[in-house]
């Protein structure tokens, strides 16, 4: 079982992500086929999270955000059944079977790693439950890259990274930092390789942090995620419309994201999805 | 999560109310309490209209379970619906009764959903009963005072839905609710579209300061209907929003 939480600022969509996620776990999904994986939602709150995706983002509106009040204790718990089977039909390999729990906390914790004087007790209960040893790992979501953010997003994943040496996680929690909405233009063509093409390029400082810490580089990865993704392949225009500080789906038929499995497969089992 | 639902004076917020309730109904329906007795709280027979809602009274607060049938299939809400009298916006009023009006407030600061009724303006109504209606530039001042209103004593808000109320008197309400309508298999329009629709063609004079609240601050919605108690598809579609956010 893999127990993973989702941090990143506000509006970088780790609630859309899961709600991704559950929708396309929905059975009623069963035409779609995401490579040779099945998807289950394995609880209420991951069902009611594939009705809202239903309801609000297929019908061109978006999420709201997930709110500090009444702190970790009425979070909701997002459980995932996945079953991964063999890209080669192998009638003697049975397909591998992998409950994943997630949560996704609220944007202010994170941004308040970045500024400690905003750092409150209540922030500190997230934090502390992110850290507790039965976490396997976290991922950490950023959509901010142009010039400047890096600062600002080093200092933070600095912090977490001392935080997490505090809590005496820093040899054994997995670390999935993935470019959130890389439908963007400048983005999509680093999906690839997103350690070299977006990492590297965009966020030259918050690579370092990483790579210079004491995590192991086993225990840290680079992921390009898109959760809207592109109109389709001939047509790489962002599936995505910005109001203000929301986004929608700009052609819900269209919906077909980009990357959403890996970093939760790879924080459960610390192993590639290369194989599948 | 708590809906207020407000406007001014005579904007037609209790009928509104009292005609989703009706057994005539669509996509949304309200479970409790019945038509009926909602009727006979809210009705006057013998002015056959709507009893305007007594000033003098507490702020009161209605509980309504309503039953929507959205794409992923039937959802019971239970609204709080804070059915308060026009005049609370009056500054006199809010001198005078300063605890009802610290009531009210202290549920508006609480509440997630708040349903804005306006009335038309004169420029968009027929001249022989545009002058019971405020000017255009009356209505665009009142408005920005709405904004001081959302930005200042609602902030746990996450969506403001605005309803330009008795579409019947400047507009096809067939016409507009076909085009509108929701289809819980399949709409032609999604969220974004409608919104579009109405801000562009019914709430033009105030695009700008309607834009601007969900571009201030981070999760907040803003959605515009237009509605009519002779249209019950264009009275359910605030609430089948709404209900896609509220559904438990």
């Amino acid at each position: 079982m893999g127990n993973i939480r989702i941090i990143g600022e506000r509006g970088v969509g780790k609630t859309t992500y899961l709600a991704a996620l559950a929708y396309w776990s929905d059975k009623r999904r069963k035409g779609k086929k995401v490579r040779n994986i099945k998807l289950q939602a394995l609880n209420d709150d991951t069902r009611e999270l594939a009705e809202k995706a239903e309801n609000i983002l297929l019908e061109g509106a978006s999420l709201e955000p997930t709110g500090l009040t009444g702190g970790i204790d009425l979070l909701p718990f997002y459980s995932f059944g996945l079953e991964v089977k063999p890209w080669f039909q192998n009638p003697f390999q049975k397909p591998e079977l992998i409950n994943v729990a997630v949560r996704d906390y609220p944007g202010e914790v994170f941004e308040s790693l970045a500024d400690t004087s905003a750092f409150r007790p209540i922030h500190q209960e997230f934090i502390d439950e992110c850290l507790v040893k039965d976490i396997d790992g976290c991922l950490i979501l950023l959509s901010e890259w142009e010039q400047g953010n890096d600062k600002r997003t080093s200092r933070a994943i600095g912090k977490f990274i001392e935080l997490m040496d505090k809590n005496d996680r820093i040899r054994d929690l997995r670390l999935a930092i993935a470019i959130s909405k890389c439908e963007r233009g400048e983005l999509w063509s680093g999906r690839l390789e997103p350690d070299v093409d977006l990492f590297e390029r965009h966020l030259p400082q918050t690579k370092a942090v990483l790579e210079e810490s004491p995590i192991p580089a086993k225990n840290r990865r680079f992921y390009a995620i898109s959760t809207f993704g592109v109109l389709s392949r001939t047509d790489p225009r962002p599936n995505r419309i910005y109001i203000g500080k929301n986004s929608i789906l700009r052609e819900p038929k269209k919906w077909q994201p980009h990357g959403l499995l890996d970093p939760l497969y790879w924080l459960s089992k610390g192993k590639g999805m290369g194989y599948v | 999560m708590g809906i207020v639902y407000i406007g001014d004076r005579s904007v037609g917020k209790t009928h509104l109310a009292m005609e989703l309730a009706n057994p005539k109904n669509e996509h949304v329906k309200v479970l409790s309490p019945d038509y009926e007795a909602l009727k006979g709280m809210l009705f006057d027979d013998t002015t056959a209209s709507v009893k305007p809602t007594d000033a003098a009274r507490e702020v009161d607060l209605r509980p309504l379970e309503i039953q929507a049938k959205l794409a992923s299939g039937l959802k019971s809400i239970e609204v709080k619906w804070v059915d308060t009298p026009g005049e609370v916006w009056r500054e006199h009023w809010q001198k005078d009764n300063p605890d009802k009006w610290h009531k009210f407030a202290d549920t508006v600061r609480k509440s997630e959903g708040i349903l804005l009724v306006l009335n038309p303006h004169r420029s968009l109504l027929p001249t022989s009963i545009a002058s019971e209606y405020p000017t255009q530039e009356q209505w665009c001042k009142r408005f920005q005072r709405w904004i001081d209103f959302f930005r200042y004593d609602c902030p746990k808000a996450k969506h403001i839905v605005l309803c330009l109320n008795k579409a019947d008197l400047f507009c096809k309400v067939e016409q507009e609710a076909a085009k509108l309508a929701f289809h819980p298999n399949g709409s032609e329009m999604t969220w974004r579209n409608r919104h579009i629709y109405v801000l562009q063609k019914y709430f033009h004079p105030i695009q700008q300061p309607i834009e601007q609240i969900g571009q201030s601050t981070t999760g907040l919605s803003v959605q515009c209907f237009i509605t009519s108690i002779h249209s019950r598809s264009l009275l359910e579609l605030p609430w089948i929003y709404l209900a896609n956010y509220l559904a438990r």
